[in-house]
């Protein structure tokens, strides 16, 4: 295990390894993600964590990859200004930790971590450090690779510092909860919300409970506006501290899906039908995106659900995810990632095995 | 171009749709760039995803360099042939294959006109974001290559934000399908990197988008200044209270006289320094109180006028004048050179300056109007291409201009990409290693260059000798850079 303290000490430890090497930052998602085959070096990127730079003025931070989500929001919240994203795997999370898994919470109205990465430093395995994007919150100068990065699980580059886009605080949050009798009475009602003038930041399904989160946040007579035009249900608001307590009890139940988490990835029209066929013990939904996170048992269970769905394994032991691949790709995704892969590690050293190397 | 390829490209698109002629090839040689000029040997029109597969296994076969077309609006030379060879030009692939309203989402081809998609979809109150000033013009394809952008993206993000899923045809001639109607990334997001890959990745045939609900209510002012850093402050100040306007136009003096003499004559103040154009949007409850927010902060920062848009009437004509502001340049100028760099938002009013000292010292005007809210710049150097002497200079101008942004932190092209026009400058932001990654990317995709060659990347020896007027082939610098790979990989 190393733990370098900089971007050029890690350059410095890759040029000289011939082994494998697997990035380590806060093992949140561990469980995300094909089994690794092997390791002869692992890289505690925690020492990385600097806010090199923060510009409230300019709406932009730089961060080195092991600075925590918490800390990120620690930063941010003292110019009131926030990262609109609400990862599951939660404060601990590493900023590369969380680019690498693309990792993904209730907050979705504007885009995932994809839409806010400006610019990433990274280390490739042979010690090489190149850059992408830059440090201005809109550009088109050169490829766009942090794109690729991110969800790429560590296995083509290691993600050592990544510039942010990020936005003021709502001036108010609210939050409303409804629980709803059938699965029926639910897919109405989020029919209802889908073809309406309402604008939620977050709006999760809970099941088997049926309940409807809704996150508004806007100016505040905005917000009373959508309060007023919610669709009929025993609506129970929230705001201020019960208000984040409440979302951080969603986290938990996130925890607690499982034993495997399949995300199904539909349409917001198809989520009910999914979840009626599919009939898991417990779900999550992005309802306005047809993101079903869902309990399920075991890889066969995946298997049934991917012969009418896509679906990437979110969370499994390893015993599960050695006998399904986490993504489910296309033969063409296939193809394309696995040439992406040799490109920038063609002896498969770096985290070997975790992602498209380690499908078929 | 032999005669055996016309014919095999006939055979595959039909006769007429086939161009060959010398002078009808006129049409092709460059896109809205126009200081950049190469013929290309054939242009073919194209109405199916299977042609342009056929096309493309044919130029592979015989190693004929080829790109894609859309409306030719690009402003970095994206659509140019450089290298001649094949143009697809995409433009009759122009339908909307499919509106899904309460997925908000929408199937299109990639020569559909951007402005179309909103007006298809405005019946069920949505529309489609990115709106590049060129947007009545400007094909969805090009916007997906270029990641295009526009005034409102300091909202609602550029063109990347909004494509959830695509067809293409790759290198090799082979179709997939990419990205999916959730717009959620599975595995590596191949998709995202696709989008402002300025065509040299693959040829997208049909691309799936996501629409927006319009928003309940929208207020749009005018706001003039008799001094650039007043102007630039309120950008600064209004970021600062937390407000994210829908978009935040600058306009300079010289902008608003070319517009005010033009038919785009929006009524701007004719003796402001600069003017600024806010635009909020949103829920209608609570927009008049933000709306009084941004006038008090431009009041603050000594605005002599306001001018609040009474209906959408008035709101289009002061939207009139910014986006007819390139086009209004003629009547001032022969010539212009648009340029595209970004900047940190603060670093405005120093940098204006310095743009200002450059054209004193190159005896070429230039006006500024730019999206000030993100920090894009759009220095426009007018000038004469009839008189040699002031062609050479603006590049030299444009150059330093450049070199002042980036020392500032900033980026070389917000919007309209690097392509042939500023390809040379790369080295300037990037080093030979990141050079090299992303060529790394692009073999992935096209590994014998035969997709629009010669873009983006400097045909100069190398980043560190930048400033040398050696000149090499793009080829060979690929070929250079891949050697110093294998070298690292050992």
């Amino acid at each position: 295990m190393v733990s370098p303290q900089s971007t050029e000490e890690l350059s410095e430890i890759l040029s000289n390894e011939r082994g494998s090497v697997v990035p380590v930052g806060a093992s949140t998602q561990s469980h995300f993600g094909n089994p690794l085959r092997s390791f002869d070096c692992a890289v505690d990127l925690k020492q990385l964590n600097r806010i090199t730079e923060y510009v409230p003025a300019d709406l932009t931070i730089h961060v080195e990859a092991g600075v925590t989500l918490g800390e990120l929001r620690r930063t941010l919240a003292e110019n009131r200004q926030f990262l609109p994203l609400d990862p599951w795997n939660g404060p601990t999370a590493t900023m590369g930790g969380i680019a690498s898994a693309n990792s993904q919470g209730p907050y979705r109205a504007c885009g995932s971590m994809r839409d806010w990465i400006i610019g990433m430093k990274v280390v490739e395995v042979n010690g090489k450090v190149s850059k992408t994007g830059g440090r201005v919150v809109k550009n088109v100068t050169g490829y766009d690779l942090a794109k690729l990065y991110t969800g790429s699980i560590g296995t083509l580059a290691i993600i050592t510092e990544i510039s942010l886009k990020v936005r003021a605080r709502y001036e108010r949050t609210v939050t409303a909860i409804a629980r709803f009798e059938t699965l029926e009475a639910t897919e109405t009602a989020l029919g209802l919300i889908r073809t309406s003038s309402l604008q939620p930041v977050s709006c999760e399904w809970v099941g088997p409970e049926h309940e409807v989160w809704l996150r508004f946040g806007e100016h505040p007579r905005a917000i009373d506006w959508q309060l007023k035009n919610l669709p009929p249900a025993q609506w129970n608001v929230t705001e201020g501290p019960d208000e984040d307590a409440a979302w951080e009890r969603l986290r938990g139940r996130f925890s607690a899906l499982g034993p495997v988490v399949a995300k199904v990835v539909g349409l917001p029209t198809t989520m009910a039908e999914i979840v009626a066929v599919c009939n898991p013990s417990g779900w999550i939904a992005h309802a306005l995106n047809g993101i079903v996170f869902m309990s399920v048992t075991n890889a066969a269970d995946v298997d049934r659900i991917r012969t009418n769905h896509r679906v990437v394994v979110e969370r499994a032991p390893l015993e599960v995810r050695k006998e399904v691949s986490t993504f489910g790709l296309s033969d063409a995704e296939y193809a394309l990632m696995l040439r992406m892969k040799r490109a920038f590690d063609p002896e498969g050293r770096l985290n070997p095995g975790r992602h498209v190397d380690g499908e078929r | 171009m032999r005669p055996e390829i016309i014919k095999k490209l006939k055979a595959i698109v039909g006769d007429d749709c086939v161009v060959s002629d010398e002078t009808e090839l006129l049409v092709y040689e460059c896109d809205a760039l126009t200081l950049f000029r190469n013929k290309p040997d054939v242009v073919v029109f194209v109405t199916r995803t299977e042609q342009v597969a056929a096309v493309v296994r044919l130029a592979n076969e015989h190693k004929i360099p080829f790109l894609p077309r859309g409306s030719g609006t690009g402003l970095s030379g994206g659509a140019m042939a450089i290298a001649g060879g094949i143009v697809i030009e995409l433009q009759r692939m122009n339908k909307i294959l499919a509106v899904d309203v309460e997925n908000r989402i929408a199937v299109v081809q990639p020569g559909v006109v951007n402005l179309h998609i909103s007006q298809a979809v405005a019946q069920h109150g949505l529309y489609y974001a990115p709106d590049p000033s060129s947007q009545s013009a400007c094909s969805i394809g090009g916007n997906v290559a270029e990641n295009a952008g526009g005034p409102h993206c300091l909202k609602y993000g550029m063109t990347t934000n909004h494509i959830l899923a695509v067809e293409a045809v790759l290198t090799d001639g082979s179709v997939v399908r990419l990205g999916n109607a959730a717009g959620e990334a599975i595995g590596m997001d191949l998709l995202g990197a696709i989008v402002g890959s300025e065509g040299t990745f693959a040829i997208v045939t049909e691309i799936t988008i996501r629409l927006l609900a319009k928003p309940q209510a929208v207020k749009t002012l005018i706001a003039a200044y008799h001094s650039i850093e007043e102007c630039s402050q309120t950008v600064s100040d209004v970021i600062a209270a937390g407000i994210l306007p829908a978009a935040f136009e600058f306009v300079d003096a010289k902008t608003i006289e070319a517009v005010e003499a033009s038919v785009y004559r929006a009524g701007y103040p004719r003796d402001a320094a600069a003017v600024a154009l806010i635009e909020v949007d949103g829920f209608r409850d609570g927009l008049e109180e933000t709306g009084n927010q941004i006038v008090e902060i431009c009041r603050r920062n000594k605005a002599y006028e306001i001018r609040v848009a009474k209906d959408e009437e008035e709101r289009a004509k002061l939207w009139m004048g910014r986006k007819g502001a390139f086009g209004a340049m003629g009547r001032i100028s022969p010539d212009m050179l648009v340029m595209d760099a970004v900047i940190p938002r603060t670093r405005l009013p120093e940098v204006l300056a310095e743009i200002d000292r450059i054209s004193e010292r190159y005896k070429l005007p230039v006006a500024n109007v730019f999206h000030a809210g993100d920090g894009n710049l759009h220095p426009l150097i007018l000038f004469d291409s009839r008189q040699a002497d002031q062609v050479d200079r603006i590049f030299a101008m444009g150059e330093e201009i450049l070199r002042v942004c980036v020392d500032v932190g900033g980026s070389l092209s917000g919007e309209h990409g690097i392509g042939c026009e500023k390809k040379e400058y790369m080295c300037m932001v990037f080093s030979d290693a990141d050079l090299a990654t992303m060529l790394q990317v692009k073999a992935v995709f096209n590994p014998e260059g035969l997709l629009n060659p010669d873009k983006i990347f400097p045909t100069r020896r190398s980043c560190t000798e930048i400033g040398k007027q050696t000149t090499t082939s793009t080829a060979e610098i690929e070929k250079r850079i891949e050697t110093v790979l294998r070298g690292n990989a050992r």
